[in-house]
């Protein structure tokens, strides 16, 4: 929970890199609660400029050198989802792993909720519209009807 | 690469590739909120496939299109997704009915 605490507070008095003095190039490992929590932070500074961009990634974790050396000793290699997230300044990790399947599905969740409530900006269906324009051509075809009866 | 118009065909391709080559096979989304764009990208480096979309009808399709990536990594590439999919529907639809008959 200490992730945890930090990163509730970092949006309050400071960015996370601020509080913690770490370079906005290297990449920040956080635990799935405070991934989302810095996600939402994310989502709310590219409200007006910028992009946010969301990886997932099939990966052990593990460097090729220690993956090729398991494999000789015939270990079995655990594979996670990694997440990763950046707005082009700073990105941020997160594993997600099927070992603890109530947090894998509540995190799954979250994250859906989380683009739910951001991505605001996407057209909505255009029905209305649709049928308006139905009812404007049945007027115009009504109109078409009516003008040759005068 | 050209982005593909078809929904269905996008995921499909998708899946496809994540299990032709799940450790280099990664899938990234990016969202533009001041231009309303959502663009979704699946590539191993070596064939790229992305879909491209400014409705927010897609983004539901997307909430799916994530489920089934997150259990193809996290459970690996033999991981049955028909399952997931299938439970996320059938408790979608029956909510949304409710809504429907509410407002009526």
């Amino acid at each position: 929970m200490g992730w945890g605490s930090v990163v509730g507070q970092g949006w309050r008095y400071g960015t996370l890199e601020s509080r913690l003095l770490i370079p906005r190039s290297i990449k920040v490992r956080l635990q799935p609660d405070p991934f989302l929590n810095e996600l939402t932070n994310m989502f709310e500074r590219t409200t007006e400029k910028g992009s946010v961009w969301v990886t997932l990634k099939h990966s052990s974790d593990k460097s090729k050198v220690k993956r090729n050396k398991m494999k000789t000793a015939g270990e079995k290699i655990e594979f996670k989802c990694l997440i990763r997230a950046t707005d082009g300044k700073k990105t941020i990790s997160t594993m997600c792993s099927e070992v603890g399947p109530k947090d894998h599905q509540r995190f799954q969740s979250s994250y859906a909720t989380i683009l739910k409530a951001r991505m605001t900006a996407l057209k909505k269906r255009e029905r209305k519209d649709k049928r308006k324009t139905a009812d404007s051509d049945k007027k115009q075809d009504l109109k078409k009807q009516s003008k040759p009866s005068k | 690469m050209v982005y593909i118009e078809s929904w269905d065909d996008f995921v499909e391709k998708s899946v496809q590739l994540f299990r032709s080559d799940p450790e280099k096979t990664r899938y990234a989304m990016k969202y533009r909120h001041c231009d309303g764009k959502l663009v979704l990208k699946v590539t191993d480096d070596r064939e790229c496939i992305k879909f491209k979309t400014d409705q927010a009808q897609d983004a539901r399709k997307m909430e799916k299109f994530n489920n089934i990536f997150f259990t193809l990594m996290a459970r690996g590439p033999d991981a049955d997704i028909s399952e997931g999919g299938g439970k996320e529907q059938a408790e979608a639809q029956p909510a949304r009915r409710g809504r429907g008959r509410k407002q009526q």
